[in-house]
């Protein structure tokens, strides 16, 4: 077992796959409701990754992420309506193409621009795109956007393997569950083989020290019109994942507040770090729980101006202490507690 | 007759979207001054100004005038901006650029959610001092209304004293000192601190200013109603060199104007876009902005 030891290929795959193996056994046992809401927070742990890849390791802002989503949301849905028979991987593997080449189109001009006119441009960009998608309602179904042609059901072996009692509804919320797991892991694992790699190290060198990179022989723009399309690809990857769970989408979904809940989320969890984006994954699929147990423990009607708000009153001034007092997030403040853990022994 | 109504037409869309166009480049300026004063782009500039204007307006409730509640909203803009600048963004400074960005964009979504908490999301309509029906000429309407001339006079008004205080005043020559050179500034016994949450303050009671006026009338008060116009003042003031508040004035009137015709013309939906497409280009032929002279870093 000495592979385990070393960051190495095969030690990221057995341990994401076992993981992911371990993941599906427990949709088995756990609640209907608990499948849907991991489903939930499975696309944003993506495109949490595809932020990440963006900010953490390239040093590039973004807020304009959602905009990308809603390419590869829009993609699935218009592909799947006009060729229904392509396979499900085939359907993803194209909008997730489609919003890499938004994302190299956008990451050109973008490698002129460093920081806030970077993260101000991809706003700008952001925001422009629900009303375009609302206006070619011809390909986009318009406001109310397009309902899925065929949504993954439940294929006949895994409901032979359950009880014949359950329904059918328990059984399709645990394959989506499964499915979307499948989509994560396979997401995650080339992210932490990416990060690894080469182009990654290239990625961190130009986000600590341009100047350094430049003079090792690295093509800056290249590198950073990379790190955004990737990073854009995620993000499609996301959408698309969005979409098939959904069964439908709408611009209403990809407003720059998705942006901006996908960059709270990276902040809390951690920049920079695989396990943070899955945190944020986790606390984004929970924070709805959370809020109602907050509404009721305080007595707030969840329905008044202030219920109705909390939960970005909540988050947006976390994300602005977490920032001020814990840059590194969740991740970091785990690792710190680690470190001292280690030293003391 | 076609001739005159096609003109009337192009007539009413230029003088609107200069209209629309002073009052984005007055939220340029603001981005400006504090760009300038901290390096900092503040991303809830447009949340802080919408956020100052309920504080004065909802004044309307208790039968004050529409003047008297104007200049109270203002002033909570200079406080809250003042405020801001201490309690937030001074903790940041020489920090990497996303510790800034991400505090700001934080920031924002907290204003919007508790003004919604405390006012509502529902737009709230306030009546402008002056009428907002268009000046006819021969029977054809002109595109440009007592109120809309008053926004123009009063956009420009608060630029040219933004001006005139930088380029003539002692603070003024303070306040770029202490942007410029803060360590020569302060060996020279300038306040900088207290110059920076001034920069801050001021900026945002422009920015408040340009909330006001667009509060007033069709668009009405909601807490997210400076959205649209903080990223046009983005893109106009990033067109414009975030380092010249004159380029800001005169993109952001470009983009107002063109912006009016892609309304006109083709759709409301494109204008964003068109947005985009205007400061890639720009950025593309001049990364430093149009109106900046000095060349950025080369690497």
């Amino acid at each position: 077992m000495n592979f385990l030891r070393q960051n190495t290929t095969t030690r990221r795959l057995v341990v994401t796959v076992s993981s992911i193996v371990a993941l599906m056994g427990l949709t088995f046992v756990v609640p209907p409701i608990t499948n849907s809401t991991l489903t939930r927070g499975a696309a944003i742990v993506i495109a949490i990754l595809g932020l990440n890849f963006l900010t953490g390791w390239s040093g590039q802002v973004s807020i304009g992420h959602a905009g990308f989503m809603a390419f590869g949301a829009f993609g699935t849905a218009i592909l799947l309506k006009h060729f229904s028979s392509l396979p499900i991987a085939a359907t993803m593997l194209l909008a997730t193409a489609l919003s890499a080449l938004a994302g190299l189109l956008v990451g050109i001009p973008a490698t002129r621009l460093s920081g806030p006119y970077l993260a101000g441009m991809t706003l700008a960009f952001g925001a422009a795109v629900p009303p375009l998608i609302q206006n070619l309602s011809s390909l986009t179904g318009g406001p109310a956007g397009l309902q899925l042609e065929t949504i993954p059901t439940a294929p006949s072996w895994l409901r032979s393997l359950r009880h014949d009692t359950t329904s059918l509804i328990t059984v399709n919320a645990q394959w989506l569950a499964m499915f979307s797991l499948l989509v994560v892991g396979v997401a995650v694992m080339l992210m932490s083989n990416l990060h690894a790699s080469r182009t990654g190290r290239a990625m961190r060198l130009v986000r600590d020290n341009d100047v350094a990179a430049e003079l090792v022989g690295l093509n800056l723009p290249r590198t950073r019109v990379l790190a955004f399309t990737i990073s854009a690809a995620y993000a499609g990857l996301a959408g698309s994942l969005m979409a098939f769970t959904k069964g439908s989408v709408s611009p209403q979904d990809f407003l720059v507040g998705l942006s901006i809940t996908i960059l709270s989320l990276m902040v809390l969890g951690g920049i920079g770090t695989i396990s943070g984006a899955i945190l944020g994954g986790v606390i984004y699929a929970y924070s709805d729980n959370f809020l109602s147990w907050l509404t009721n423990s305080t007595g707030i009607d969840p329905y008044s101006n202030l219920g109705s708000n909390l939960k970005t009153i909540f988050f947006g001034g976390l994300l602005i202490v977490t920032m001020l007092t814990a840059p590194r997030g969740i991740s970091g403040l785990i690792s710190k507690v680690f470190a001292k853990v280690r030293t003391s022994r | 007759m076609i001739a005159s109504i096609f003109a009337s037409r192009i007539l009413n869309d230029l003088l609107g979207g200069i209209t629309a166009g002073v009052v984005i480049g007055l939220v340029a300026l603001s981005l400006v001054l504090i760009w300038q004063s901290t390096h900092v782009l503040n991303f809830a500039q447009g949340a802080m100004a919408m956020f100052a204007t309920y504080i004065g307006m909802t004044q309307l409730d208790h039968h004050l005038n529409y003047w008297v509640c104007a200049l109270i909203s203002v002033a909570a803009g200079f406080v809250l901006g003042g405020a801001t600048e201490r309690v937030l963004v001074r903790p940041l400074y020489g920090k990497a650029d996303i510790n800034p960005i991400v505090v700001m964009v934080g920031f924002l979504s907290l204003l919007e959610a508790i003004a919604a908490a405390i006012w509502s999301g529902t737009p709230r309509f306030i009546d402008p001092p002056f009428s907002s029906i268009f000046f006819q000429s021969d029977g054809a309407p002109t595109g440009l209304s007592p109120f809309a001339l008053f926004q123009i006079i009063a956009a420009i008004s608060v630029m040219a004293a933004t001006a005139l205080l930088f380029r003539f005043t002692k603070l003024g020559l303070q306040l770029r000192a202490s942007a410029l050179a803060p360590e020569v500034a302060r060996l020279l016994g300038v306040r900088v601190n207290r110059l920076l949450t001034l920069g801050w303050a001021l900026s945002t009671a422009v920015g408040a200013v340009a909330a006001v006026i667009i509060s007033t009338g069709d668009t009405g008060l909601y807490p997210a109603n400076m959205e649209t116009v903080f990223i046009a003042g983005f893109i106009a003031a990033a067109i414009g060199g975030l380092e010249s508040p004159g380029g800001a004035l005169l993109a952001g009137v470009v983009i107002g104007v063109v912006m009016q015709f892609v309304n006109d013309y083709f759709n409301s939906g494109y204008a964003g876009f068109v947005g985009v497409i205007l400061l890639i280009v720009s950025l593309l032929i001049r990364p430093q902005g149009l109106f900046t002279k000095n060349a950025q870093r080369r690497v």
